[in-house]
């Protein structure tokens, strides 16, 4: 069955579709990623987005059951530029095509992606469609389309529930976790608790936490207030770890300001650099959003990680506080896992607060 | 036989950590000098002073101190222990931050903060060590511990750093059996 890409300027793309048999609109971001398809797809950062998968092909081999990052992934489409039969299967119950229609996730493969991808370079991001047919009344819902602003409200958990282990004990605030951040929390033998976005300084600081994390997610902070006030009033009395979103979270609380990146940073192709030690390490980016780094003056924060590529800020600590957080996804998934020190690190500062406190 | 408990990347990691904790500790950094003791005390100090430069973009004076002439269990001064390198104004008033690799009996360090003492009074000290393997004689503790390796007298602490030793690696070294 043909289906058509359609972007906000009119171009189009006609390719085959994939998944369920739906229309769709969102805002378009191209993953480099060249492995990890389960990873991406479950991100709930690209909630209400349509992601581009610019790899050449997806391997043959079905979807796993290891990789999931939520349970009911929420973004808006797929785009691939080639499929191979097997995962068409109708037998495989694992099959790519099985998956996407499970979760009603609309796609379209045999798409141009290098022409497309190339579009988006020169052009900027921009909001796109899955239709059936290419005509005028496809462009007009496009033009239609509002950007949804509450999407941390829809993805974050309605309910606290735990991850239980038996070490320190971790809030975990969900602004669209990936449970990578809980396999990484897990592996270190922390006790976290989920809590939902809007859990307020009192309901946490009643649990007693040894830590708090803000997870990544979807959209711009400045729709969360809630967070950013939770996040003023618990800095320097427990430490904090930023991830993704969570970075921007705890860097505008502080009074940075944060900017729309022209065509974001999403895969796992771009490298940082660890400024104390130039250590250059590759890791899964994420975002649509980064700090203005005018604005740092006006934090006490200090610069501990850049992207080598475009000198974005990636990663913050602060001067006094045990305060740290990074732009990139260090629970590595999908990606390298050069930067899962980052929780190590987490640990220690936790380690060394305790400490501090009790001497 | 000898057992190595920390390789290069670990080793460079709690490196960064131990200066995160000196900026987290000294708000604005302004007024710190590194000591090191040498020989690999002064390497690791080159190295924190080398990473607060890029991350703070300051200048910390860094000096390296042979603290053969202070120890005590030299009985008679010696010739070859060198004189501190720094003067009275250099560390008058000053965070001095002591780097040394590993702390054992504390000896050193009573031996570093009497050559320091000797020659200035700096408004306050601390104590930066890689390892700290336990057994104090004097009572003396470290503020940033790269790590803490719990040992027995018999066995010794190897630390290796690439400047000297071609390698940064941490090896506890244990006799062999009688």
């Amino acid at each position: 069955m043909n289906k058509y890409l359609i972007l906000e300027d009119g171009t189009t793309f006609q390719g085959d579709a994939i998944g369920v048999p739906s229309i769709s609109t969102g805002e378009l971001v191209i993953s480099n990623n060249l492995s990890g398809l389960e990873n991406t797809i479950t991100d709930q950062t690209y909630n209400d987005q349509i992601i581009v998968f610019v790899r050449p092909f997806v391997d043959t081999g079905g979807m796993n059951r290891d990789d999931y990052e939520a349970i009911a992934p929420s973004c808006k489409g797929v785009i691939f530029n080639s499929v191979p039969a097997s995962q068409f299967s109708v037998q495989d119950p694992h099959s790519l095509n099985n998956f996407l229609k499970k979760r009603h996730i609309p796609g379209i493969t045999n798409i141009n992606i290098q022409r497309l991808a190339q579009h988006i370079k020169t052009h900027g991001a921009m909001k796109a469609s899955i239709m059936d047919t290419a005509d005028e009344h496809a462009r007009d819902q496009i033009r239609a389309l509002v950007i949804p602003r509450d999407r941390v409200k829809t993805v974050s958990t309605k309910q606290p529930y735990p991850n239980p282990n038996v070490g320190f004990k971790i809030a975990v605030i969900d602004l669209g976790l990936k449970y990578s951040i809980l396999r990484q929390l897990s592996i270190r033998k922390c006790d976290s608790i989920v809590l939902p976005y809007n859990a307020t300084a009192t309901d946490i600081l009643d649990l007693d936490p040894d830590a708090v994390v803000f997870t990544s997610g979807p959209g711009n902070p400045q729709e969360i207030p809630e967070t950013l006030k939770t996040c003023q009033q618990l800095e320097g009395q427990l430490p904090i770890l930023g991830i993704g979103l969570g970075h921007l979270v705890v860097a505008l609380a502080n009074g940075a300001e944060i900017y729309h990146m022209a065509y974001g940073h999403h895969g796992s192709n771009l490298s940082t650099v660890e400024i104390a030690t130039e250590n250059i390490e590759f890791s899964n980016h994420n975002h649509n959003y980064a700090i203005e780094p005018q604005s740092m003056s006006q934090t006490n924060f200090f610069i501990t990680h850049r992207c080598l590529a475009d000198n974005v800020i990636e990663g913050l600590r602060h001067r006094s506080d045990p305060t740290m957080t990074v732009q990139f996804q260090p629970e590595a998934a999908p990606g390298t896992h050069d930067a899962l020190y980052i929780f190590d690190e987490f640990i220690e500062m936790i380690t060394s607060f305790k400490q501090g406190k009790n001497l | 036989m000898n057992k190595e408990i920390v390789d290069d990347k670990t080793m460079k990691r709690t490196l960064t950590r131990i200066t995160y904790e000196i900026i987290e500790k000294n708000k604005g950094n302004q007024n710190l000098v590194l000591i090191g003791i040498k020989t690999r005390g002064a390497f690791l100090a080159e190295r924190i002073k080398m990473r607060l430069q890029q991350l703070e973009d300051i200048d910390v004076p860094q000096f390296a101190l042979d603290v053969t002439n202070w120890r005590d269990d030299q009985q008679t001064v010696q010739a070859g222990g060198e004189q501190p390198p720094f003067s009275a104004d250099q560390i008058a008033g000053k965070h001095v931050v002591l780097v040394d690799d590993v702390l054992y009996t504390g000896r050193t360090i009573r031996a570093a903060l009497d050559a320091i003492m000797s020659v200035g009074r700096p408004s306050k000290i601390s104590l930066a060590v890689l390892v700290d393997r336990g057994h104090r004689e004097l009572p003396i503790r470290a503020d940033y511990v790269g790590k803490n390796i719990p040992t027995s007298h018999r066995e010794a602490i190897k630390v290796s750093m690439a400047e000297i030793d071609d390698e940064d690696k941490i090896e506890i070294i244990e006799p062999a059996a009688e």
